[in-house]
């Protein structure tokens, strides 16, 4: 696969480099089926200090989950075990990334999705017929069509269900005597009806706190689970710093040969971190939006903005622009939402103009876009 | 570790940097004294507290307690205020200090103490700094220093470790209970000098370090001298038996420096006089020890620690054990407070907490490994208020519960014989540990009085000795019409702990009560606070105190100039005023109220723009003051319709004390009923916004003047009309304010307004009560009708 011709390549393509080079020099013990050893996940993931030199090259692992460390070690320790890693939290932290990184790191593939919807069936999860064979052999392996959690068991690899919580509970509820006797029943085959799972499968499920009782999950599920719940970035200095690298990222991606601004990222970093947070820097109590505030927002926002500078505004950034597009991505659920910045930029983006003026000043000056 | 052998002169000296609560610290200090069998044991820590040392190391004491030291400054050495202070220094069976002179007793060794007695260390420490930091529970341990710099916290962050704390753990206690002693003390004391490297020496000298440190090194050399001496003079001679001195790790490596120097250097310290200070033992909780706490004293989660020094005397694998207790004890409480858990889930917690061990290369899971396996395994879905109840548990049982026993040999101080004294002469069972229950005829015996003041003594000093179940309450101006009070009394250790506490500001009960009122009346600001400590004082009988304080709440009365708080300690002087001859005293409390109207009277014209939620105050400050100057004081009645004349001339007033006020001056016949009905046609004419505000005027008008109702029938007549203007929107709106208004009436009273009000439509009251009649025929109609239509609909869906 050639990652030039994607928009976004799997991480295990993207890094695939990278991850060999961890292979090699890992020293550790595996767990059977497992590409690497915990503490190289664990260096994949949180990144190490030390290049590290593979075919004449050097690697530097950089950190690519920005965060809780001790979540991330307890999410490798998870999947080593016996049960199910759940991860929840609000919409935009981060929970999809680090599923995809620890699966690519553990199984070398990050594609053994389920997508849960409204819509998702039991046999998108498990297995499926190939109806010309079917009719043709009848129910013999050769006509069964595979699902990612059927996949993951047979390979011994991790199998990721995105947003589970948007799937009927009947649905989910399939997972359990998998979960829990790692056996999956084909009673339509002949030959060997049972699919024992392989060492080094599980599942990684992700689910969002804002669906919470949409579809909640059955307490039987819950325990054949370890949930982690993954909080929103805690510093706007590190919510600056992820923009920049994000936005830095995507840019390289879609070859827009353009600096990503360190001040403008500040902006978008404090406003989303103070809006979320419901207190700013100085001390104002601020309201709260109900749109979801996360760190792939303000990435997104950014990312929009310069795009446009990019093509309309002669490589430059615009604040204007900017505040154009923060109204786009704020009042998507809510009306009241765009009141609330309206009040925010009216306190304490007026404030903080009148202390530091430039940028600033001239993000105060933008706010006649909101409306 | 290092060892200094300066010359013939001198013992050899062994240096043992130690950090102030760790169990495996505590370990190798026990194996080092052990191996090398000193014949002195030197230990941080004032020096005034060795006579404590038989006590500290019986076999009866228990830990955890804490030495208590305190100085009361008579003679104004360290500052002007001549104030008294305190300090506390507590020992958990894991403290190296402990497991030193239990290891000295053990095997005979002599032990000391030979820091600079706490009085010296206060006047050499500069206001604002260390032990002179305001701190609720000042501590002797200087932990912090060992983990604020700079460097050693980039370092944890390096390890890619939370915290200090998880960085000590990893290093010095998971990993360190498997080194030998030496190469653990070798690696300690090279982490100590790094601490040390980056320290100021302006803070250094600000917190009294560099004295202590001279003082500790001088008593070294000294005491090394000395030893050297006997050991010279003893026949098996030459050199046996060397110092080994333990001490926080901070200090080790200047102590080192200072000692191979062998010059005695100055403290710099005053002196301070001996009889001033006193040091006492006290039983300590494990809470108090729990650094989590924010006494900021050593370690975390003294529970857990306790577990592993207990696992690593008895040998196996400490931290594994306690890991696994704890998983399973968390897991049974929690289950007994009906979470959802199995033993499955305490299984996958112990695999997580076994997994990162090995993940991090620790190895054998320690606190924080136990903490994530908690968070992990033991909590479903989102981590919230709601679903972390399992972490809490776990948090109170890596706390740990449990409180110190002192041997009987320990010293009490004077205010806790006192205590036993004046229990003994009232006849309280003081040493039951069951509940006992007194009821005190308060106002008929003289000693039932006496036991009550020593009660509310006790309970101003927070000892939790006695409460009071039942009786006139003045602070919260609850039963005040009571003449018993009923007392419920036990015993329990942290009676004595109270004391001890307190037994720095006086020798006995009242001497202590007494101090503490002074030092509150130095602070108090408001008049509120003022009165409500002279309530206290008045419940305490502290005789001696009733004219000081009595003087300070008048100067704060004067100074005071907000409304609700002068309010607040009129009602107290009132009460007080009230039962002052029950309580037989003989202030002037009249004077107090005086001075409290006036200050009210005169801030009155300033309250008449209020926000509505502190109208109905405000209105019963109004009331109260016509009640005061129609008996007490009279003198001021005349301003008092001044000042409510003022604000009648506010243009915004608010309606509800606007009604207030003429109700009151119509009570008073300074008004005609005329007058206040012009007033009231005035809100009903006015605009809507103004109509509306008749509700909060009726309202004001009632709680003062309810009796207008009934004086012919305008006041209805405008009732009945301002309900008949507002809207059906409006009228909820003011609903609730309409019911207040109409609560000031009595049930009768409502059903004679309610007769009138019905006359005003042409019917009469009962009519009022009375539904219209539905008669037996049309009931039989419609339940036949009723059941035709179910019998069509079902036989419908049969069809």
């Amino acid at each position: 696969m050639e990652t030039q011709k994607l928009i976004k390549p799997p991480v295990e393509v993207r890094y695939a480099e990278e991850l060999e080079a961890l292979r090699a020099h890992d020293q550790g013990k595996r767990p059977v089926n497992w590409q690497m050893s915990p503490e190289a996940v664990r260096t994949f993931i949180l990144g190490a200090r030390k290049p590290l030199e593979y075919n004449g090259k050097t690697y530097l692992i950089e950190k690519k989950y920005f965060g809780n460390d001790a979540l991330v070690e307890r999410c490798i320790v998870t999947l080593a075990g016996n049960r199910g890693l759940m991860l929840v939290g609000e919409p935009g932290t981060a929970k999809t990334m680090l599923s995809e990184l620890l699966s690519a790191a553990i199984s070398g593939c990050s594609t053994n999705t389920i997508q849960g919807t409204a819509g998702t069936t039991e046999d998108m999860i498990k297995y499926s017929w190939n109806y010309a064979l079917l009719l043709a052999k009848g129910p013999v392996r050769e006509a069964l069509v595979p699902a990612p959690l059927y996949i993951g068991m047979e390979k011994g690899i991790l199998t990721r269900f995105e947003e589970i919580t948007r799937t009927p509970a009947e649905i989910q509820d399939s997972l359990i005597s998998v979960l829990s006797d790692k056996v999956l029943n084909v009673p339509e085959l002949e030959d060997g009806s049972f699919l024992f799972a392989r060492p080094g499968f599980n599942v990684i499920g992700t689910a969002n706190t804002r669906d919470k009782g949409v579809n909640e999950m059955s307490s039987a599920l819950k325990r054949r689970f370890n949930f982690e719940t993954v909080m929103p970035v805690r510093e706007a200095a590190l919510e600056k710093e992820i923009i920049l690298k994000e936005v830095g990222a995507l840019a390289a991606a879609s070859q827009i040969e353009m600096e990503a601004d360190e001040d403008v990222a500040e902006l978008l970093a404090s406003t989303y971190h103070e809006l979320r947070e419901g207190v700013s820097s100085y001390g104002h109590r601020i309201d709260r939006p109900a749109a979801v505030m996360s760190t792939a927002e303000a990435v997104s926002v950014y990312y929009q903005t310069m795009i446009a500078g990019y093509y309309y505004g002669g490589g430059q950034i615009s604040v204007d622009t900017l505040v154009q597009n923060l109204v786009g991505a704020i009042s998507k659920e809510n009306k009241d939402d765009l009141e609330k910045v309206k009040a925010y930029f009216n306190t304490v983006i007026r404030d903080r103009s009148d202390k530091e003026g430039g940028v600033w000043k001239r993000y105060y000056e933008a706010k006649k876009w909101l409306k | 570790m290092e060892t200094i052998l300066r010359s013939k002169e001198m013992a050899e000296i062994t240096f043992l940097p130690i950090r102030h609560h760790s169990p495996a610290c505590a370990w190798h200090v026990k194996q080092i004294i052990e191996k090398q069998r000193p014949s002195l044991i030197l230990i941080e820590g004032p020096c005034n507290a060795d006579s404590l040392i038989p006590v500290m190391t019986d076999e009866e004491t228990r830990a955890p307690f804490a030495v208590y030291y305190s100085y009361r400054d008579r003679t104004g050495q360290l500052s002007e205020r001549k104030g008294h202070y305190r300090c506390y220094y507590p020992f958990l069976d894991y403290s190296p200090e402990l497991a030193a002179l239990r290891e000295g007793r053990r095997l005979g060794i002599e032990t000391a103490f030979i820091d600079l007695p706490y009085g010296e260390i206060l006047a050499a420490t500069q206001e604002g700094k260390g032990l002179l930091q305001q701190r609720e529970k000042p501590n002797y341990n200087d932990d912090y220093l060992l983990s604020r710099s700079t460097y050693l916290q980039r370092l944890s962050q390096k390890a890619g470790l939370r915290s200090f704390d998880e960085f000590w753990e990893k290093y010095f206690e998971v990993k360190g209970i498997r080194e030998d002693s030496e190469t653990w003390f070798s690696h300690l004391n090279e982490y100590c000098t790094l601490a040390r490297a980056d320290a100021p020496e302006e803070e250094l000298i600000g917190e009294g370090c560099l004295a202590r440190e001279a003082f500790m090194a001088a008593q070294i050399l000294a005491r090394a001298e000395k030893q050297q001496r006997k050991n010279g003079d003893g026949k098996d001679g030459d050199g046996c038996g060397g110092i080994v001195v333990v001490t926080g790790g901070f200090h080790t490596p200047a102590l080192q420096t200072l000692v191979k120097e062998g010059k005695i250097r100055e403290t710099g310290a005053a002196k301070i006089p001996g009889q001033d200070q006193e040091v006492y033992l006290m039983p300590y909780t494990m809470e108090a020890a729990d650094a989590l706490n924010g006494y900021a004293s050593g370690m975390p989660y003294p529970g857990f620690y306790q577990k592993i020094w207990q696992g690593l005397t008895a040998g196996g694998q400490p931290y594994h054990d306690a890991v696994l207790d704890l998983i399973v004890s968390t897991g049974r409480a929690a289950r007994k407070k009906s979470e959802l858990l199995s033993t499955f889930d305490d299984i996958c917690a112990m695999q997580m907490a076994e997994g990162l061990a090995s993940l991090r290369r620790k190895p054998e899971p320690g606190a924080y490994e136990l903490k994530d396996a908690v968070l992990s395994a033991f909590i479903k879905g989102e981590c919230t208020l709601a679903t972390d109840r399992p972490l809490r548990i776990l948090q109170e049982q890596m706390r740990g519960q449990g409180m110190g026993k002192l041997g009987s040999g320990a010293a009490l101080p004077p205010v806790v014989l006192d205590f036993e004294e004046q229990c003994r002469l009232l006849g309280i069972k003081f040493r039951s540990i069951l509940e006992t229950e007194v009821t005190l005829s308060l106002f008929s015996s003289e000693k039932h009085r006496r036991m009550s003041m020593f009660f509310h003594r006790t309970l101003f000093l927070h000892t939790s000795f006695a409460r009071r179940v039942k009786g006139p309450n003045l602070q919260q101006k609850k039963d005040r019409n009571l003449i018993r009070e009923i007392w419920k009394y036990k015993w329990s250790a942290q009676v004595s702990s109270a004391l001890i506490d307190v037994s720095v500001y006086g020798g006995n009960i009242e001497e202590v009560s007494v101090t503490l009122v002074r030092q509150q009346l130095s602070r108090e600001t408001d008049a509120q606070a003022g009165a409500l400590l002279l309530t206290q004082v008045f419940e305490m009988g502290l005789e001696s105190q009733m004219t000081p304080v009595y003087d300070r709440v008048c100067e704060v009365l004067q100074a005071d100039t907000d409304f609700k708080s002068l309010t607040r300690a009129l009602e107290y002087f009132m009460d007080m005023q009230r039962l002052q001859s029950l309580y037989k005293t003989a202030l002037r409390l009249d004077v107090l109220t005086q001075i409290c109207c006036q200050k009210l009277i005169m801030l009155l014209p300033s309250m008449t723009r209020i926000k509505e939620e502190d109208s109905a105050a405000c209105m019963n400050t109004c009331k109260l003051l016509y009640q005061i100057t129609g008996r007490e004081c009279q003198e001021l009645q005349e301003a008092y319709f001044e000042a409510l004349s003022a604000m009648l001339l506010d243009r915004e007033l608010h309606p509800g004390l606007d009604g207030c006020i003429h109700g009151i001056l119509y009570g008073c016949g300074r008004q005609d009923a005329g007058e206040v009905e012009r007033v009231c046609r005035g809100y009903l004419t006015g605009t809507y916004e103004q109509l509306l505000k008749t509700a909060h005027f009726f309202r004001g008008l009632f709680f003062t003047a309810r009796d207008l109702v009934f004086i012919g029938d305008a006041f209805l007549r405008m009732l009945d009309s301002f309900l008949g203007s507002v809207d059906g929107e409006s009228f909820m709106e003011l609903l609730p304010e309409l019911r207040m208004a109409f609560g000031y009436f009595t049930p009768g009273e409502i059903d004679r307004i309610a007769a009138q009000a019905a006359k005003l439509h042409g019917k009469s009251g009962r009519a009022l009560q009375e539904g219209r009649e539905v008669l037996p025929a049309w009931y039989a109609y419609g339940k036949a009708l009723d059941q035709h239509v179910m019998a069509d609909l079902e036989g419908g869906k049969d069809g």
